[in-house]
């Protein structure tokens, strides 16, 4: 479960405060699958960070028993001048994990980087950096992802593997997923959050969002 | 995944972040190892040559080589490394913030403790050298040297905390920083000792904390030397208050801070 308990979040500018979301208030059920819907800059990213940890809402709090991933995106969290390797140790390290070595062998194959691996991330090309880095992601086991339109990267045969490889996750996690695509939303989700007009709303049903989406 | 208590996440993530700053501190130089000391080693030399040139007794109470050491490597690695790499933190660990576990905190300790292994290690390498000519490099009162410097690292990380969470607010600290440093290396009597600077300037310069820190080093490295102005309570006074400064301004703008 993870509750929104009288969420605000804005970001002060020139023209006053510019509210993301508004008093919301939602419990979103373990076995929710949630679309974010919004136009560009309505929030979605902000929402995730929120939900993730990594940013705070002025007012209000945000409840959650449950193991949340970092959010994955495009915009890597990844250390430039430390090699594949020297990154996913990085991350096993603070995530308190012990068997680093297996998680180390399945990024290196899941990514397809081959000897890549031991070199600087930073020399990476976009393509090889969003493989690695969804890579990465999968090979720890949280019971919730933070999916920032990531899931459409690198070749057809490895955007295969992706989808393989989140559908084995689903069997025991949930995903909050950020996207434009909406037959991916479809697809994936059950639920989901429209941002819109400073305030978020929430919909039990991933079709009447998108229908409000687009009438917007 | 399996849950852990605050304190084991903390220190999981202290360790990290401290492996990832050994490697980063050593791959980015070609000569990373080697250029750690020769830095250090390059300066002391040259202000061995420039004060200490006038030949022997030209401090009274000590060779120039094993002065310089004394006081130099303190200044340099203890005070300022400690100090700039905690003001730089936050910029450096804009991308290890995307990780929930990781909070600024820990980056200032992980940063603190890899300047003050550097400081031990770097001494014992140069204070070897200084033995294989035939200096006695050892301080006489040990485990005082070693409180002074823990003070003095202390405030360095606290005053670097704090430099940081201003200048998220106005980045012109770490101009002033910069501008600070070489001026701060003549006001805190780092290349000669107290006793030689004229009586009346001494009100002023004893303001400066960082000054009573090597004068107490000083004195607890040689024996023979009594500063005429060192005051160890003065010293905590500011290690004290600049600290509980430093984190009640963290405590109370780190979330602003990292979301900005």
């Amino acid at each position: 479960m993870i509750r929104f308990d009288h969420v605000s979040k804005y970001f002060p500018t020139r023209f006053g405060p510019k509210y993301v979301l508004r008093d919301l208030n939602v419990d979103i059920p373990d076995d929710r699958d949630l679309a974010v819907l919004g136009v560009n800059g309505a929030g979605k990213t902000t929402l995730l960070r929120l939900i993730g940890g990594i940013d705070f809402p002025n007012e209000g709090r945000i409840h959650s028993d449950r193991f949340v991933s970092w959010p994955l995106g495009l915009s890597s969290v990844m250390q430039g001048t430390l090699t594949g390797r020297e990154n996913v140790r990085f991350i096993c390290r603070i995530h308190g994990v012990e068997s680093n070595a297996d998680i180390e062998d399945f990024v290196k194959e899941f990514s397809e980087l081959g000897e890549n691996f031991e070199l600087p991330v930073g020399n990476y090309s976009s393509g090889m950096k969003s493989k690695y880095a969804f890579a990465v992601s999968m090979g720890f086991d949280f019971d919730t992802y933070l999916i920032d339109e990531i899931m459409a990267v690198g070749d057809a045969n490895f955007k295969r593997k992706c989808e393989e490889a989140i559908k084995n996750k689903r069997k025991s996690a949930n995903i909050v997923l950020v996207s434009h695509n909406m037959d991916l939303l479809r697809r994936q989700c059950n639920a989901a959050i429209l941002l819109a007009y400073g305030r978020a709303e929430f919909y039990e049903s991933v079709e009447q969002a998108i229908f409000r989406y687009q009438c917007l | 995944m399996k849950a852990r208590s605050s304190f084991a996440i903390q220190r999981d993530v202290i360790f990290a972040i401290f492996v990832r700053e050994m490697i980063s501190r050593f791959s980015t130089y070609t000569f990373g190892n080697v250029w750690l000391v020769l830095e250090p080693l390059l300066m002391m030399v040259f202000y061995v040559l420039l004060f200490g040139a006038r030949g022997r007794g030209a401090y009274g109470f000590v060779e120039a080589p094993v002065f310089i050491f004394s006081a130099f490597l303190s200044f340099r690695l203890l005070w300022n490394s400690t100090m700039r790499k905690a003001t730089s933190a936050r910029g450096a660990a804009r991308g290890l913030l995307g990780y929930r576990q990781v909070r600024l905190f820990d980056v200032f300790i992980a940063r603190g403790v890899v300047e003050a292994g550097l400081y031990v290690l770097v001494g014992f390498l140069l204070g070897v050298g200084l033995y294989w000519f035939d200096y006695d490099p050892t301080p006489d009162n040990f485990l005082r040297v070693v409180q002074y410097s823990l003070l003095l690292w202390l405030l360095a990380l606290s005053f670097g905390m704090l430099a940081c969470m201003i200048g998220s607010v106005a980045r012109e600290v770490e101009k002033l920083i910069t501008m600070m440093t070489m001026p701060l290396m003549f006001l805190s009597a780092v290349l000669f000792p107290m006793s030689i600077v004229p009586r009346e300037f001494w009100a002023w310069m004893t303001w400066n904390p960082v000054l009573h820190a090597m004068e107490l080093i000083r004195e607890a490295w040689f024996a023979a030397y009594e500063s005429p102005v060192a005051s160890p309570t003065y010293l905590i006074a500011w290690v004290l208050v600049l600290m509980a400064v430093a984190m009640s301004t963290y405590r109370l703008t780190w979330q602003r801070v990292v979301s900005r």
